[in-house]
Protein backbone atom coordinates (compact mmCIF):
# COMPACT_ATOMS: atom_id res chain seq x y z
CA UNK A 1 0.00 0.00 0.00
CA UNK A 2 1.34 3.42 -0.94
CA UNK A 3 2.45 5.47 2.03
CA UNK A 4 0.05 8.27 2.80
CA UNK A 5 0.76 11.50 4.54
CA UNK A 6 -1.96 13.70 5.94
CA UNK A 7 -1.94 17.46 6.29
CA UNK A 8 -4.85 19.47 7.62
CA UNK A 9 -5.36 22.97 6.28
CA UNK A 10 -7.80 25.48 7.71
CA UNK A 11 -8.66 28.96 6.58
CA UNK A 12 -9.05 31.42 9.46
CA UNK A 13 -12.47 32.20 10.92
CA UNK A 14 -14.46 35.28 9.88
CA UNK A 15 -12.46 38.47 10.28
CA UNK A 16 -13.78 42.01 10.78
CA UNK A 17 -12.91 42.74 7.14
CA UNK A 18 -14.68 39.58 5.92
CA UNK A 19 -17.78 40.73 7.82
CA UNK A 20 -17.52 44.25 6.38
CA UNK A 21 -16.79 43.03 2.83
CA UNK A 22 -13.36 44.68 2.68
CA UNK A 23 -10.31 43.53 0.73
CA UNK A 24 -7.89 42.30 3.39
CA UNK A 25 -4.60 40.96 2.03
CA UNK A 26 -1.80 41.88 4.43
CA UNK A 27 -4.06 44.07 6.59
CA UNK A 28 -4.36 42.62 10.08
CA UNK A 29 -7.99 42.75 11.25
CA UNK A 30 -9.10 40.68 14.22
CA UNK A 31 -11.49 37.75 14.25
CA UNK A 32 -15.13 38.66 14.86
CA UNK A 33 -16.99 36.90 17.68
CA UNK A 34 -18.48 34.67 14.96
CA UNK A 35 -14.96 33.99 13.64
CA UNK A 36 -13.85 32.90 17.10
CA UNK A 37 -16.79 30.50 17.36
CA UNK A 38 -15.99 29.16 13.89
CA UNK A 39 -12.41 28.54 14.99
CA UNK A 40 -13.57 26.69 18.09
CA UNK A 41 -15.96 24.65 15.95
CA UNK A 42 -13.09 23.73 13.65
CA UNK A 43 -11.22 22.47 16.71
CA UNK A 44 -14.27 20.51 17.87
CA UNK A 45 -14.71 18.93 14.43
CA UNK A 46 -11.06 17.89 14.36
CA UNK A 47 -11.42 16.41 17.81
CA UNK A 48 -14.54 14.49 16.79
CA UNK A 49 -12.57 12.94 13.96
CA UNK A 50 -9.70 12.07 16.33
CA UNK A 51 -7.07 14.30 14.73
CA UNK A 52 -3.89 15.00 16.62
CA UNK A 53 -1.04 17.26 15.60
CA UNK A 54 2.64 17.53 16.42
CA UNK A 55 3.44 20.81 14.75
CA UNK A 56 1.59 23.81 13.32
CA UNK A 57 2.27 26.49 10.77
CA UNK A 58 0.53 29.78 10.24
CA UNK A 59 1.00 33.29 8.86
CA UNK A 60 1.99 36.44 10.76
CA UNK A 61 -1.58 37.74 10.55
CA UNK A 62 -3.64 37.55 13.74
CA UNK A 63 -6.82 36.17 12.16
CA UNK A 64 -4.92 32.99 11.31
CA UNK A 65 -2.78 32.91 14.47
CA UNK A 66 -5.84 33.29 16.70
CA UNK A 67 -7.83 30.70 14.75
CA UNK A 68 -4.94 28.28 15.25
CA UNK A 69 -4.75 29.05 18.98
CA UNK A 70 -8.47 28.41 19.43
CA UNK A 71 -8.20 25.12 17.53
CA UNK A 72 -5.23 24.12 19.68
CA UNK A 73 -7.21 24.96 22.79
CA UNK A 74 -10.04 22.63 21.71
CA UNK A 75 -7.56 19.86 20.92
CA UNK A 76 -5.61 20.50 24.14
CA UNK A 77 -2.35 20.84 22.26
CA UNK A 78 -1.21 24.34 23.12
CA UNK A 79 2.26 22.87 23.66
CA UNK A 80 2.94 22.08 20.00
CA UNK A 81 5.59 24.19 18.25
CA UNK A 82 4.05 26.84 16.02
CA UNK A 83 6.00 28.41 13.17
CA UNK A 84 4.71 31.73 11.90
CA UNK A 85 5.78 32.92 8.48
CA UNK A 86 4.93 35.79 6.16
CA UNK A 87 5.13 33.18 3.38
CA UNK A 88 1.77 31.84 4.50
CA UNK A 89 0.21 35.33 4.57
CA UNK A 90 -2.79 36.01 2.42
CA UNK A 91 -2.10 37.33 -1.06
CA UNK A 92 -1.16 41.02 -0.92
CA UNK A 93 -4.00 43.03 -2.44
CA UNK A 94 -2.05 46.20 -3.09
CA UNK A 95 -4.08 49.42 -3.23
CA UNK A 96 -7.32 47.48 -2.84
CA UNK A 97 -6.43 46.60 0.74
CA UNK A 98 -8.79 48.25 3.20
CA UNK A 99 -11.28 49.12 0.42
CA UNK A 100 -14.88 47.96 0.38
CA UNK A 101 -15.42 45.35 -2.32
CA UNK A 102 -18.76 46.70 -3.59
CA UNK A 103 -17.44 50.25 -3.76
CA UNK A 104 -14.39 48.99 -5.63
CA UNK A 105 -16.65 47.28 -8.15
CA UNK A 106 -18.65 50.51 -8.56
CA UNK A 107 -15.46 52.47 -9.09
CA UNK A 108 -13.59 50.14 -11.48
CA UNK A 109 -16.32 47.91 -12.91
CA UNK A 110 -17.07 44.26 -12.20
CA UNK A 111 -14.91 42.94 -14.99
CA UNK A 112 -11.76 44.77 -13.86
CA UNK A 113 -12.23 43.73 -10.25
CA UNK A 114 -12.85 40.10 -11.31
CA UNK A 115 -9.61 40.28 -13.29
CA UNK A 116 -7.70 41.49 -10.24
CA UNK A 117 -9.30 38.90 -8.00
CA UNK A 118 -9.24 35.79 -10.12
CA UNK A 119 -6.75 36.15 -12.92
CA UNK A 120 -3.57 34.19 -12.23
CA UNK A 121 -1.02 36.72 -13.42
CA UNK A 122 -2.72 40.06 -12.93
CA UNK A 123 -1.52 42.26 -10.06
CA UNK A 124 -3.84 44.58 -8.21
CA UNK A 125 -2.95 48.29 -8.41
CA UNK A 126 0.23 48.70 -6.35
CA UNK A 127 0.38 50.23 -2.90
CA UNK A 128 2.90 53.01 -2.39
CA UNK A 129 4.99 53.83 0.65
CA UNK A 130 2.81 56.75 1.67
CA UNK A 131 -0.32 54.61 1.94
CA UNK A 132 -1.52 53.90 5.51
CA UNK A 133 -1.56 50.16 4.74
CA UNK A 134 2.08 50.09 3.58
CA UNK A 135 3.78 47.12 5.32
CA UNK A 136 7.33 48.40 4.94
CA UNK A 137 7.34 50.00 8.40
CA UNK A 138 5.78 47.02 10.11
CA UNK A 139 8.30 45.38 12.44
CA UNK A 140 7.15 41.89 11.60
CA UNK A 141 8.49 42.32 8.05
CA UNK A 142 11.83 43.84 9.06
CA UNK A 143 13.63 40.68 7.88
CA UNK A 144 12.26 40.94 4.34
CA UNK A 145 14.54 42.37 1.68
CA UNK A 146 11.49 43.32 -0.34
CA UNK A 147 8.01 44.10 0.92
CA UNK A 148 5.33 43.53 -1.74
CA UNK A 149 3.27 46.43 -3.03
CA UNK A 150 0.72 43.97 -4.38
CA UNK A 151 0.74 40.38 -5.64
CA UNK A 152 -0.84 38.40 -8.40
CA UNK A 153 -2.08 34.95 -7.40
CA UNK A 154 0.97 33.56 -9.18
CA UNK A 155 3.37 35.70 -7.16
CA UNK A 156 1.67 34.80 -3.87
CA UNK A 157 1.82 31.13 -4.66
CA UNK A 158 5.48 31.39 -5.68
CA UNK A 159 6.48 32.66 -2.25
CA UNK A 160 4.42 30.12 -0.27
CA UNK A 161 5.58 27.03 -2.13
CA UNK A 162 9.23 27.19 -0.93
CA UNK A 163 7.95 27.12 2.64
CA UNK A 164 6.06 23.93 1.93
CA UNK A 165 9.16 22.22 0.57
CA UNK A 166 11.59 23.57 3.16
CA UNK A 167 9.50 23.01 6.29
CA UNK A 168 6.36 20.98 5.81
CA UNK A 169 7.68 18.16 3.65
CA UNK A 170 10.61 17.51 6.05
CA UNK A 171 8.15 17.50 8.95
CA UNK A 172 6.04 14.91 7.14
CA UNK A 173 9.13 12.88 6.32
CA UNK A 174 10.03 12.76 10.01
CA UNK A 175 6.57 11.45 10.84
CA UNK A 176 5.10 14.67 12.19
CA UNK A 177 1.41 15.49 11.75
CA UNK A 178 1.12 19.12 10.64
CA UNK A 179 -1.74 21.57 10.92
CA UNK A 180 -1.62 24.64 8.70
CA UNK A 181 -3.82 27.61 9.46
CA UNK A 182 -3.80 30.18 6.71
CA UNK A 183 -5.73 32.17 4.16
CA UNK A 184 -8.05 31.56 1.24
CA UNK A 185 -5.88 32.45 -1.73
CA UNK A 186 -2.55 31.14 -0.52
CA UNK A 187 -3.90 27.83 0.80
CA UNK A 188 -5.93 27.32 -2.34
CA UNK A 189 -3.04 28.10 -4.67
CA UNK A 190 -0.70 25.96 -2.56
CA UNK A 191 -2.92 22.94 -3.17
CA UNK A 192 -3.20 23.74 -6.86
CA UNK A 193 0.59 24.04 -7.11
CA UNK A 194 1.04 20.64 -5.52
CA UNK A 195 -1.49 19.10 -7.85
CA UNK A 196 -0.12 19.43 -11.39
CA UNK A 197 -2.54 16.90 -12.83
CA UNK A 198 -5.46 18.80 -11.29
CA UNK A 199 -6.99 15.79 -9.61
CA UNK A 200 -8.50 18.07 -7.06
CA UNK A 201 -11.37 20.35 -7.96
CA UNK A 202 -11.04 23.61 -6.11
CA UNK A 203 -12.50 25.81 -8.83
CA UNK A 204 -13.39 28.41 -6.28
CA UNK A 205 -10.14 29.43 -4.56
CA UNK A 206 -12.09 30.96 -1.70
CA UNK A 207 -12.00 28.31 0.96
CA UNK A 208 -14.83 28.65 3.50
CA UNK A 209 -13.87 30.21 6.83
CA UNK A 210 -12.60 27.69 9.37
CA UNK A 211 -13.65 24.51 7.61
CA UNK A 212 -10.85 21.96 8.03
CA UNK A 213 -9.56 20.51 4.81
CA UNK A 214 -7.83 17.15 5.05
CA UNK A 215 -5.25 16.72 2.34
CA UNK A 216 -3.80 13.27 1.75
CA UNK A 217 -0.51 12.96 -0.06
CA UNK A 218 1.13 10.00 -1.72
CA UNK A 219 4.70 8.91 -1.09
CA UNK A 220 5.94 11.63 -3.45
CA UNK A 221 4.04 14.24 -1.40
CA UNK A 222 1.61 14.83 -4.23
CA UNK A 223 -2.06 15.27 -3.34
CA UNK A 224 -4.10 12.13 -3.81
CA UNK A 225 -7.29 13.11 -2.05
CA UNK A 226 -8.82 15.97 -0.17
CA UNK A 227 -11.94 16.34 1.92
CA UNK A 228 -13.58 19.10 3.87
CA UNK A 229 -14.73 17.99 7.30
CA UNK A 230 -18.28 19.04 7.94
CA UNK A 231 -19.85 19.54 11.32
CA UNK A 232 -21.67 16.42 12.44
CA UNK A 233 -25.41 16.99 12.26
CA UNK A 234 -27.60 15.59 14.99
CA UNK A 235 -25.29 12.73 15.84
CA UNK A 236 -25.72 11.12 12.44
CA UNK A 237 -22.97 10.17 10.01
CA UNK A 238 -20.56 13.00 9.39
CA UNK A 239 -20.97 14.43 5.93
CA UNK A 240 -17.79 15.04 4.06
CA UNK A 241 -17.70 17.12 0.94
CA UNK A 242 -15.28 15.28 -1.24
CA UNK A 243 -13.45 17.57 -3.63
CA UNK A 244 -11.91 14.90 -5.86
CA UNK A 245 -12.94 15.47 -9.47
CA UNK B 1 28.70 48.68 33.53
CA UNK B 2 26.04 50.19 31.36
CA UNK B 3 22.75 48.47 30.65
CA UNK B 4 22.27 47.69 26.98
CA UNK B 5 19.77 44.84 27.01
CA UNK B 6 16.34 44.55 28.58
CA UNK B 7 15.01 41.13 29.41
CA UNK B 8 11.46 40.72 30.71
CA UNK B 9 10.38 37.78 32.83
CA UNK B 10 6.81 36.96 33.71
CA UNK B 11 5.51 34.24 35.97
CA UNK B 12 2.15 32.94 34.68
CA UNK B 13 -1.10 33.96 36.31
CA UNK B 14 -3.03 31.92 38.88
CA UNK B 15 -3.81 28.38 37.74
CA UNK B 16 -6.74 26.21 38.80
CA UNK B 17 -4.35 24.26 40.99
CA UNK B 18 -2.98 27.31 42.81
CA UNK B 19 -6.51 28.54 43.31
CA UNK B 20 -7.39 25.20 44.91
CA UNK B 21 -4.16 25.10 46.94
CA UNK B 22 -2.72 22.00 45.24
CA UNK B 23 0.88 21.25 44.26
CA UNK B 24 1.01 21.64 40.52
CA UNK B 25 4.48 21.43 38.99
CA UNK B 26 5.94 19.90 35.83
CA UNK B 27 3.51 17.06 35.33
CA UNK B 28 0.22 18.87 35.80
CA UNK B 29 -0.94 20.86 32.83
CA UNK B 30 -3.34 22.98 34.83
CA UNK B 31 -5.30 25.70 33.08
CA UNK B 32 -5.36 29.34 34.12
CA UNK B 33 -8.16 30.26 36.50
CA UNK B 34 -10.38 33.24 35.63
CA UNK B 35 -8.21 35.36 37.90
CA UNK B 36 -5.10 34.02 36.19
CA UNK B 37 -6.41 35.15 32.81
CA UNK B 38 -7.10 38.62 34.21
CA UNK B 39 -3.61 38.74 35.74
CA UNK B 40 -2.11 37.86 32.36
CA UNK B 41 -4.06 40.63 30.63
CA UNK B 42 -3.03 43.15 33.30
CA UNK B 43 0.60 42.08 32.90
CA UNK B 44 0.29 42.80 29.19
CA UNK B 45 -1.24 46.20 29.91
CA UNK B 46 1.62 47.03 32.28
CA UNK B 47 4.12 46.19 29.56
CA UNK B 48 2.19 48.31 27.06
CA UNK B 49 2.16 51.28 29.45
CA UNK B 50 5.89 50.86 29.98
CA UNK B 51 6.37 51.12 26.22
CA UNK B 52 7.88 47.64 25.92
CA UNK B 53 7.96 45.69 22.72
CA UNK B 54 9.60 42.39 21.84
CA UNK B 55 11.18 40.48 18.99
CA UNK B 56 10.77 36.98 20.37
CA UNK B 57 9.17 35.15 23.30
CA UNK B 58 10.08 31.96 25.15
CA UNK B 59 7.79 29.87 27.27
CA UNK B 60 7.32 26.35 28.61
CA UNK B 61 5.13 23.56 27.20
CA UNK B 62 2.60 24.00 30.00
CA UNK B 63 -0.62 25.72 29.01
CA UNK B 64 -0.77 28.08 31.99
CA UNK B 65 2.39 29.73 30.66
CA UNK B 66 1.51 29.42 26.96
CA UNK B 67 -1.90 31.03 27.60
CA UNK B 68 -0.43 33.78 29.77
CA UNK B 69 1.92 34.64 26.90
CA UNK B 70 -0.97 34.62 24.40
CA UNK B 71 -2.98 37.02 26.58
CA UNK B 72 0.04 39.31 26.93
CA UNK B 73 0.48 39.26 23.15
CA UNK B 74 -3.20 40.20 22.80
CA UNK B 75 -2.61 43.33 24.90
CA UNK B 76 0.59 44.23 23.05
CA UNK B 77 -0.98 43.42 19.66
CA UNK B 78 1.98 41.25 18.74
CA UNK B 79 0.51 37.84 17.97
CA UNK B 80 2.98 37.61 15.10
CA UNK B 81 5.97 37.29 17.51
CA UNK B 82 7.93 34.06 17.07
CA UNK B 83 7.33 31.93 20.16
CA UNK B 84 9.69 29.16 21.23
CA UNK B 85 8.34 26.60 23.67
CA UNK B 86 10.68 24.42 25.69
CA UNK B 87 10.10 21.88 28.45
CA UNK B 88 13.27 23.26 30.08
CA UNK B 89 11.24 26.28 31.20
CA UNK B 90 8.61 24.04 32.81
CA UNK B 91 7.84 24.33 36.50
CA UNK B 92 9.78 22.18 38.94
CA UNK B 93 8.70 18.54 39.18
CA UNK B 94 7.17 17.83 42.59
CA UNK B 95 7.29 14.05 42.27
CA UNK B 96 4.71 12.19 44.31
CA UNK B 97 3.44 15.47 45.78
CA UNK B 98 1.87 16.40 42.46
CA UNK B 99 -1.83 17.04 42.78
CA UNK B 100 -1.82 16.86 46.59
CA UNK B 101 -2.99 19.73 48.74
CA UNK B 102 -0.76 21.33 51.35
CA UNK B 103 -2.95 19.78 54.06
CA UNK B 104 -2.77 16.31 52.55
CA UNK B 105 0.98 16.60 52.16
CA UNK B 106 1.47 17.60 55.79
CA UNK B 107 -0.84 14.78 56.88
CA UNK B 108 0.95 12.18 54.76
CA UNK B 109 4.56 13.18 55.34
CA UNK B 110 4.52 15.28 58.49
CA UNK B 111 4.99 19.03 58.91
CA UNK B 112 8.73 18.65 59.64
CA UNK B 113 9.43 16.83 56.36
CA UNK B 114 7.41 19.35 54.39
CA UNK B 115 9.47 22.11 56.02
CA UNK B 116 12.69 20.40 54.85
CA UNK B 117 11.40 20.16 51.28
CA UNK B 118 10.32 23.77 51.46
CA UNK B 119 13.56 25.17 52.85
CA UNK B 120 16.23 23.16 51.11
CA UNK B 121 17.90 23.75 47.80
CA UNK B 122 18.90 20.21 46.96
CA UNK B 123 16.53 17.86 48.76
CA UNK B 124 14.18 16.07 46.41
CA UNK B 125 10.53 15.26 47.18
CA UNK B 126 9.52 11.58 46.95
CA UNK B 127 9.83 10.41 43.34
CA UNK B 128 6.96 9.43 41.15
CA UNK B 129 6.86 5.82 40.16
CA UNK B 130 7.05 5.31 36.39
CA UNK B 131 3.89 3.20 36.63
CA UNK B 132 2.09 6.06 38.32
CA UNK B 133 -0.64 7.50 36.13
CA UNK B 134 0.85 10.93 36.88
CA UNK B 135 4.18 10.03 35.21
CA UNK B 136 4.38 12.23 32.14
CA UNK B 137 6.49 9.91 29.99
CA UNK B 138 3.34 8.50 28.42
CA UNK B 139 1.80 11.77 27.33
CA UNK B 140 2.57 14.35 24.71
CA UNK B 141 4.85 16.30 24.51
CA UNK B 142 7.14 14.00 26.49
CA UNK B 143 6.21 10.77 24.77
CA UNK B 144 9.11 10.95 22.29
CA UNK B 145 11.69 12.13 24.81
CA UNK B 146 14.69 10.10 25.84
CA UNK B 147 13.11 8.51 28.95
CA UNK B 148 16.19 9.24 31.07
CA UNK B 149 15.60 12.99 30.92
CA UNK B 150 11.97 12.96 32.02
CA UNK B 151 12.02 13.85 35.71
CA UNK B 152 10.24 11.78 38.36
CA UNK B 153 10.96 14.47 40.95
CA UNK B 154 13.22 17.50 41.27
CA UNK B 155 14.92 19.51 43.94
CA UNK B 156 15.17 23.21 43.18
CA UNK B 157 18.79 22.52 42.25
CA UNK B 158 17.64 19.95 39.66
CA UNK B 159 15.22 22.46 38.17
CA UNK B 160 17.94 25.10 37.87
CA UNK B 161 20.32 22.64 36.22
CA UNK B 162 17.86 21.49 33.58
CA UNK B 163 16.62 25.03 32.93
CA UNK B 164 20.03 26.60 32.29
CA UNK B 165 20.75 24.97 28.90
CA UNK B 166 17.67 26.83 27.58
CA UNK B 167 19.27 30.09 28.72
CA UNK B 168 22.80 29.36 27.48
CA UNK B 169 21.99 27.67 24.18
CA UNK B 170 18.83 29.38 23.05
CA UNK B 171 17.82 32.54 24.91
CA UNK B 172 21.13 34.25 25.79
CA UNK B 173 22.39 34.25 22.18
CA UNK B 174 19.22 36.08 21.14
CA UNK B 175 19.59 38.63 23.93
CA UNK B 176 23.25 39.17 23.01
CA UNK B 177 22.27 39.63 19.37
CA UNK B 178 20.09 42.54 20.43
CA UNK B 179 16.70 40.84 20.33
CA UNK B 180 14.18 42.05 22.87
CA UNK B 181 13.20 38.92 24.74
CA UNK B 182 10.17 38.05 26.84
CA UNK B 183 10.18 34.89 28.94
CA UNK B 184 6.87 33.65 30.33
CA UNK B 185 7.42 30.73 32.67
CA UNK B 186 7.04 29.42 36.21
CA UNK B 187 8.08 30.29 39.74
CA UNK B 188 10.98 27.88 40.02
CA UNK B 189 12.26 27.96 36.45
CA UNK B 190 12.41 31.75 36.68
CA UNK B 191 14.09 31.56 40.08
CA UNK B 192 16.66 29.32 38.45
CA UNK B 193 17.38 31.98 35.88
CA UNK B 194 17.56 34.70 38.54
CA UNK B 195 19.96 32.58 40.61
CA UNK B 196 22.29 32.26 37.65
CA UNK B 197 22.05 35.86 36.45
CA UNK B 198 22.43 37.46 39.88
CA UNK B 199 24.82 34.81 41.22
CA UNK B 200 22.59 34.16 44.21
CA UNK B 201 23.60 31.63 46.84
CA UNK B 202 21.56 28.48 47.56
CA UNK B 203 20.16 30.19 50.65
CA UNK B 204 19.38 33.44 48.87
CA UNK B 205 17.43 31.74 46.10
CA UNK B 206 15.22 29.89 48.57
CA UNK B 207 14.13 33.24 50.00
CA UNK B 208 13.51 34.83 46.57
CA UNK B 209 9.83 35.03 45.73
CA UNK B 210 8.64 35.77 42.22
CA UNK B 211 5.03 36.93 42.25
CA UNK B 212 2.53 35.77 39.66
CA UNK B 213 1.53 38.11 36.90
CA UNK B 214 3.97 40.98 37.54
CA UNK B 215 6.46 41.67 34.73
CA UNK B 216 10.04 41.71 35.98
CA UNK B 217 12.45 43.77 33.89
CA UNK B 218 16.13 42.88 34.10
CA UNK B 219 18.55 45.31 32.51
CA UNK B 220 21.76 43.59 31.44
CA UNK B 221 25.15 44.85 30.31
CA UNK B 222 26.86 43.68 27.15
CA UNK B 223 28.14 40.56 28.93
CA UNK B 224 24.61 39.80 30.15
CA UNK B 225 25.38 40.71 33.76
CA UNK B 226 22.42 42.31 35.53
CA UNK B 227 22.72 46.05 36.10
CA UNK B 228 19.32 46.58 37.69
CA UNK B 229 15.96 44.86 37.95
CA UNK B 230 12.50 46.06 38.82
CA UNK B 231 8.88 45.05 38.63
CA UNK B 232 6.47 46.97 36.42
CA UNK B 233 4.27 47.55 39.44
CA UNK B 234 4.10 49.70 42.55
CA UNK B 235 5.83 48.54 45.75
CA UNK B 236 2.39 47.95 47.22
CA UNK B 237 1.34 45.73 44.28
CA UNK B 238 4.53 43.70 44.61
CA UNK B 239 4.05 43.33 48.37
CA UNK B 240 0.46 42.11 47.93
CA UNK B 241 1.40 39.73 45.12
CA UNK B 242 4.24 38.24 47.16
CA UNK B 243 1.85 37.30 49.94
CA UNK B 244 0.19 34.89 47.50
CA UNK B 245 3.47 33.27 46.45
CA UNK B 246 5.38 30.62 48.37
CA UNK B 247 2.37 29.68 50.44
CA UNK B 248 0.34 27.65 47.98
CA UNK B 249 2.28 26.26 45.08
CA UNK B 250 6.00 26.40 45.87
CA UNK B 251 7.72 23.77 47.94
CA UNK B 252 10.33 26.17 49.20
Amino acid sequence: MAKVHTVVLVRHGESEYNRDNIFTGWCDPDLTAKGQEEAKDAGKILQEYGFQFDVAYTSVLKRAIKTLYLIQEELDCLWIPVTKTWRLNERHYGKLQGKNKDETIKKYGREQVQLWRRSFKVCPPPLDEKDEHWSGNDKRYSGLSFVPTGESIEEASKRSLPFWHKHIVPALKSGKRPLICGHANTLGSLIKNLDPSSKIDLSDLSLPNALPLVLELDESFLPSQCQFLQHPSGGKLHKKRNCNS
Amino acid sequence: MEACHKLVLLRHGESNYTRDNLFCGFGNDADLSDLGEKEAAVAGQRMLEAGLSFDIAFTSVLKRAVKTLYLVQEELDCHWLPVVKTWRLNERHYGALQGLSKTETAKKYGEQQVKIWRRSYDVRPPPLDKDDSRFCGNIAPYRDFDPTIIPVCESLKDTVERMLPAWHDVIAPDVKAGKRVLIVAHGNSLRGLMKYLKQLSDQEIIRLEIPQGLPLVIELDEDLHPVRDYYLASEEDVKVAKTKVGVKDNVN
